[in-house]
């Protein structure tokens, strides 16, 4: 559609863009039903062939015909009267977007698995201010991306200013950093153990629930694996059982790092960052230094051994309130030269650790308390009154746990630091994966200080930070000392004229 | 952003002003009459579920689950009415040149410091009974998120309202009246120095 360029009038998105939108539909579909499916899928057997395929085909037909109407129903243009740029859609609710071209931030162009197989793309409009309504079209051909995408940024240029970057950063970009393929195994096979485990543990949980309520426990009898586990010696039970465990996270892992994070560059042009990712789905995302309020890196001991570590960016939310996952970005496995590389770029110069402070003794007293005499109390009176096991096998068990947490609340504690130099707030906390979270004094926006009655006497307290990008605390310290920081922190926010954003 | 060199002249801390020795101002003692109501507003909420409770089990009553009924939400009631009125007089706050300083708290004793330089914007809130009584609340609001966000209650409409317009002149000094265009003047000016 050469003739559609200056976009005045209003236009549909590609004709092949029905692909994408068919899909979508599909997707939707299958998310909600999901369970449904799952069950026909089991008892396909069962099932009249005729009736299956049939209800199949009339359903996949009308979802293909609404994904028509909803292409023929979508048109987006400029009103250069208004100043706004303007989408219409819907097939039986109409809605219309309209967005004033001054209030366009960023405009984004991304790539999903399936707009690559038919060489389409998305576009993105991110607006200033705590505008809820977002506006995409996600079928649209590369030239007419760009060519809106320039149009659009033209036209706000006007009267915003970011959107003269946006313009700089067409002309030349150069890499930056790009993570290798090894990087990202290291990091998928050393982090996330926990979230994985967790989403295994719900899709498992899931699919058995849906499978025994259909077909009763005829197909996954748990007696059988329990007998089967019982068979054998525990040691072997134990190990087998651990082992199937560790192999399926260490595979989710992996194969989630690698899809979501695979190919990640960060390419650097004049005034701008921008990163690229993805396996699948290709993200393109605009990193402002000026945005940045907190970052994170984190590191485990397998880590430091394998020098990757991942650093994550918390930059000022574009909502008035919550934080938005987008302004969260995560740079998977770079190494300590990339990741010195990485704070340099977005804090000129690196930052350095000032002076440490320790929290009190008291927290490792309280921390034991609860994760670690609390939960002994629990199982102890529990088991007291219940007999649920032989008194000897709950001491092993409570000995291997007390080592366990012991080690993890010991860790926890010796890793709780907080250190504060002129130009940097750096707090560093974990008992395995340990999180250094770095703020800039004059990017604070309020300050809390917190102390327990109980804590009067013993001069204890608390004090937590916030920025537009998270909030940093420190706790059970020396109260005193807080005080005095904080009254430091204030005056370099108060004499400070830099913006924080 | 440009790099200013921070200047950095031997600065002795212990001599900087001290957030922790400012005087703060209490509430206005009329506020407690608005924290009474909401008590009794919760009150008449409780036991009217009690009664309805009671014609529906009527038969189930017994004089001691009467006693048990009754008496427990009495003392939860008191429990909280000491301690809403022992919380009042913790209350207290302080605007400073640069910023301003709400504390409060009986088992936690907080204190929240927000400097001028980062208030977004500064809202004034009046309830029913406030309204009557001539009292307002005050809201700070920050980029921090609503965590960070400031309520001081119980202060004299009249206050509330010299305060506002205080603070609106410190975040913005070209606008004096209009409130709500602070909002939207300050978000431009936060890009503007890419060079």
């Amino acid at each position: 559609m050469p003739n559609s360029s200056n976009f005045s009038e209003p236009q549909r998105q590609s004709l092949i863009g029905v692909v994408v939108l068919f899909a979508n539909t599909i997707q939707k579909t299958i998310r909600a039903f999901w369970p449904l499916v799952l069950i026909w899928m089991v008892r396909i057997e069962s099932m009249n062939k005729l009736v299956l395929f049939g209800g199949t085909f009339v359903v996949l037909v009308l979802l293909a015909l609404f994904s028509y109407l909803q292409y023929y129903y979508f048109t987006f243009h400029i009103d250069e009267e208004t100043e706004e740029f303007v989408i219409q859609k819907g097939v039986f609710n109409k809605t219309r977007i309209t967005i004033q071209l001054h209030k366009i931030q960023q405009v984004n162009i991304n790539q999903s698995l399936i707009q690559k197989l038919v060489n389409v793309h998305k576009l993105e409009i991110d607006t200033a201010g705590s505008d809820k309504k977002e506006a995409s079209i996600s079928a649209i051909s590369h030239e007419l991306a760009l060519a809106l995408k320039e149009r659009l940024i033209a036209l706000s240029k006007t009267s915003n200013e970011t959107a003269v970057d946006e313009i700089s950063e067409i002309e030349e970009k150069q890499t930056f950093i790009a993570i290798n393929l090894i990087s990202l195994l290291k990091i998928g096979i050393t982090s996330n153990y926990v979230r994985s485990f967790a989403l295994i543990l719900l899709f498992f949980s899931t699919i058995l629930e849906n499978i025994q309520k259909v077909v009763g426990d005829e197909v996954l009898d748990e007696n059988q694996v329990t007998n089967y586990l019982d068979s054998l010696p525990i040691i072997t039970s134990i190990v087998l059982v651990f082992g199937i465990f560790f192999t399926l996270i260490l595979t989710v892992n992996l194969v989630r790092t690698v899809i979501k994070y695979f190919n990640f560059t960060i390419q650097k042009s004049r005034n701008s960052i921008s990163l690229h990712y993805g396996l699948l789905a290709t993200k393109n995302i605009l990193l402002n230094p000026n945005k940045v309020q907190k970052v994170t890196v984190s590191q485990n001991f397998f880590q430091k051994k394998l020098d990757v570590t991942s650093v994550k960016v918390y930059q000022a939310s574009s909502g008035e309130q919550e934080l938005k996952a987008k302004d969260q970005i995560e740079i998977p496995g770079c190494s300590v030269a990339e990741r010195d590389k990485i704070l340099a770029l977005l804090y000129q110069n690196l930052p350095v650790k000032g002076k440490k402070f320790k929290p009190n003794w008291r927290k490792l007293a309280v921390n034991l308390f609860f994760f670690l005499l609390f939960p002994i109390a629990i199982t102890f009176f529990l088991n007291w009154s219940f007999q649920w096991i032989e008194w000897d096998l709950w001491m092993i068990y409570s000995l291997i746990f007390i080592v366990f947490a012991g080690i993890l609340v010991w860790f926890s504690f010796k890793n709780y630091r907080l250190f504060v130099s002129n130009t940097f707030i750096i707090k560093q906390n974990g008992a395995w994966d340990i999180d250094t979270s770095i703020i800039e004094p004059y990017k604070i926006q309020a300050i809390e200080t917190h102390q327990f009655f109980w804590q009067k006497v013993t001069n204890i307290g608390s004090v937590s930070l916030s920025t537009a990008g998270g909030t940093i605390s420190f706790t059970t310290a020396n109260f005193d000392e807080i005080k005095q920081l904080v009254n430091y922190w204030l005056y370099q926010v108060e004499i400070s004229e830099k913006n924080w954003m | 952003m440009q790099q200013q060199p921070f200047s950095n002249e031997p600065l002795s801390i212990s001599d900087l002003p001290k957030f922790e020795t400012v005087p703060l101002q209490p509430l206005q003692k009329k506020y407690f009459k608005v924290i009474a109501f909401n008590i009794l507003v919760f009150t008449i909420f409780l036991f009217s579920g009690i009664s309805i409770a009671y014609t529906m089990f009527i038969e189930e009553f017994t004089v001691m689950t009467g006693v048990v009924v009754v008496g427990f939400p009495l003392v939860v009631i008191v429990i909280i009415l000491f301690f809403a009125r022992l919380g009042f007089r913790k209350k207290g706050y302080a605007f400073r040149t640069h910023d301003a300083i709400y504390k409060s708290g009986i088992i936690v004793e907080s204190t929240t410091i927000i400097p001028f330089n980062r208030v977004q914007h500064v809202a004034l809130h009046q309830g029913f009974i406030s309204r009557k009584l001539g009292l307002a609340t005050i809201e700070l609001f920050t980029a921090g998120g609503s965590t960070s966000d400031l309520q001081i209650p119980g202060l004299l409409l009249a206050d509330a309202q010299k305060i506002k317009e205080l603070i609106a002149k410190k975040i913005n000094p070209a606008a004096t009246e209009n409130v709500v265009s602070i909002e939207e003047e300050n978000k431009p000016q936060s890009e503007a120095n890419d060079a």
